[in-house]
């Protein structure tokens, strides 16, 4: 049980590969987008999914999109990007989009950027590669799409969440980084080899 | 010794080199202003043109489709990450227009692609992108989306269908519960046709005591009597039926054999009159928990379904016999009659609404009724065995509701 919780130690070197990584993550955002980007620091927990798929729950009651893209290698998992239909649409807006599939198209490489910036920087940091598979985009709204309960193949999971705020642009999402256990483990031992060489 | 390295050489170089021209998927090396660099077998196969047409040239000039914004802003990003940036068959289609023409792909007039960008690592010039062919993929895709949206209106015509049965049920439940008052006003007719009779001629035989004279205040007060009396039981016979037709709110107690006395003062006048032997065989300590009016009704309507089958059919030594017997957690009521039977073409529709032998006054809703109050009330079950003798109807229900 308690290989797969992180302890504080542990979680603060986490907090601060993600703090970095998430700096990289915005500054290719504002470059694709033309825009000035903030991402709200990042919130780690690792949780049980039952409770992950409470927080999705609540996203349910508004209108949402959802995209999911899975990242491979010793640190391997899944990313959830969700973001609502109003900045959806200011996000098509501001990119001079003409189509709904257009609009996906965005979407998916928003997605793609913050799961590969994301990951690639930390995978970096705990010196191994990560693979990207395509991005898939679900419907909205939210409730109408199964792959929430597909997240229970997840027992544990490591959830970043963060908000991604353009300022002027009104475009927010949260998106979820979602490991399993064995590369929770294996994250944990990288962790532990960052934390014997500060000392 | 030499000779081997040359050859190993030129072994790695060439894997290199055939596997991208054997390869099953398109291949371009484009720089960030979308000048194409390399142009793989496969996509000379597909596109119908050669190396030489295209090296050197824009993409978006050979295939003026191509949204330029969008694919710079894609590898531009592909440079900045130095990961892979996508575009997918579901959202964007493809991206170099191919014309395909099978018949399995039917639904698509282009083929479908998912194209990876591919940024070589360290220079910051070149992506390499990858075209894979999705048709088939997106061609289930969309047959599946129709077919999830065809379920959806099936299910959708289920539900009003479930929607409009539901009603009807409702209507039936109402219609046979004017069914079973129409019965009640039958029964009480028959229980009033005695004593109203008795009332006449108490009232005719003062009338003809008063011409003749030989009217004294004895008689007078006997017949005062009398007709208060029979009155009176004709009251109390309307609070009876009240009492017995309100359907049940709550499950009590109910002595089974005190149930089938009850039925037999409703039933009694009618029984008399055709001469039917009524024989209860019952327990007096069998008692279940159940709606009792409901238990009742069911009981009285099988009851008057024999005693209605003796009047169509003339013969000796009638009888309805009725015996109880108590299971473990559960009774079996066994009502059984020698009126001649059912014929077994018609035995199979005996419960379904609005079907009745009956040629007047059968709404066809009492059979239906009692399987209903049955099963869905008193958690029962229902079952009627018929021979050229006659019918026998099996109620099981259990000890408690």
């Amino acid at each position: 049980m308690n290989n797969t919780i992180l302890s504080e130690d542990e979680e603060d070197v986490l907090q601060e590969l993600m703090n970095i990584a998430y700096g990289s993550a915005t500054a290719v955002i504002a470059e694709m987008l033309e825009a000035f980007a903030s991402l709200s620091i990042p919130n780690i927990q690792v949780i049980q999914v039952d409770e992950l798929l409470k927080t999705f729950e609540e996203l349910k009651s508004t209108s949402y999109f959802f995209s999911s893209q899975a990242f491979n290698g010793e640190f391997s998992g899944e990313s959830a990007f969700f973001i609502n239909e109003e900045s959806a649409n200011n996000l098509a807006k501001h990119l001079e989009l003409e189509s709904k599939n257009d609009l996906d198209d965005a979407i998916l490489e928003l997605t793609n950027v913050l799961t590969s910036s994301l990951t690639t920087k930390l995978a970096q940091e705990l010196e191994t590669e990560v693979g990207f598979s395509l991005p898939s985009i679900s419907k909205v709204p939210l409730n109408e799409i199964n792959e929430v309960q597909t997240f229970k193949i997840y027992s544990k999971v490591i959830v970043i969440n963060t908000e991604l705020n353009f300022k002027d642009q009104q475009i927010n999402g949260k998106i979820f980084i979602l490991t399993k256990d064995e590369s929770i483990q294996w994250l944990k031992i990288k962790l532990n080899n960052i934390l014997n060489n500060l000392i | 010794m030499a000779q081997n390295k040359t050859q190993q050489y030129i072994k790695q170089l060439d894997i290199d080199k055939d596997i991208l021209s054997a390869i099953n998927n398109g291949v371009i090396v484009l720089d960030a202003q979308l000048q194409i660099h390399y142009y793989n077998k496969w996509m000379q196969l597909h596109t119908k043109l050669k190396e030489d047409d295209v090296l050197g040239k824009k993409l978006y000039e050979i295939f003026p489709t191509i949204n330029k914004k969008t694919l710079k802003r894609k590898i531009q990003t592909a440079f900045t990450i130095q990961t892979p940036t996508f575009y997918t068959a579901s959202s964007s289609h493809y991206l170099i227009p191919i014309k395909i023409n099978q018949i399995k792909n039917s639904l698509f007039e282009y083929m479908q692609q998912d194209v990876s960008i591919i940024p070589f690592k360290q220079d910051k010039q070149f992506v390499a992108v990858i075209i894979t062919d999705q048709t088939i993929m997106a061609n289930t895709n969309a047959l599946l989306q129709a077919n999830i949206q065809k379920v959806r209106e099936l299910n959708e015509a289920l539900i009003k269908e479930k929607e409009i049965t539901e009603f009807q049920h409702k209507q039936l439940l109402s219609n046979s519960r004017s069914a079973a008052m129409g019965e009640m006003i039958s029964m009480i007719a028959h229980q009033w046709r005695q004593p109203l009779s008795l009332i006449n001629t108490v009232i005719a035989t003062l009338k003809i005591k008063k011409e003749l004279g030989i009217l004294d205040n004895k008689i007078i007060d006997n017949s005062i009597n009398k007709i208060e009396k029979t009155t009176n039981f004709l009251s109390s016979t309307i609070d009876d039926f009240r009492d017995y037709f309100k359907p049940n709110k709550i499950a009590t107690t109910v002595n089974i054999s005190n149930l089938f006395e009850k039925s037999l003062f409703f039933l009694k006048s009618e029984l008399k009159q055709l001469d039917i032997e009524y024989d209860i065989n019952i327990d007096p300590n069998i008692s279940i928990v159940t709606y009792k009016n409901e238990l009742l009704q069911t009981i009285l309507n099988i009851l008057k379904n024999s005693i209605d089958a003796f009047k169509e059919k003339k013969k000796s030594k009638k009888k309805i016999s009725v015996v109880v017997v108590n299971n473990e957690e559960s009774i079996l009521i066994t009502i059984e009659d020698n009126a001649g039977g059912i014929r077994t073409d018609i035995l199979q529709k005996v419960f379904e609404p609005y079907f009745s032998t009956k040629s007047k006054n059968g709404t066809g809703l009492g059979l239906y009724m009692c399987k209903t109050i049955i099963n869905e009330h008193l958690h029962g079950n229902i079952s009627l065995e018929s021979n050229k003798n006659g019918t026998k109807v099996a109620i099981q229900l259990p000890d408690k509701v």
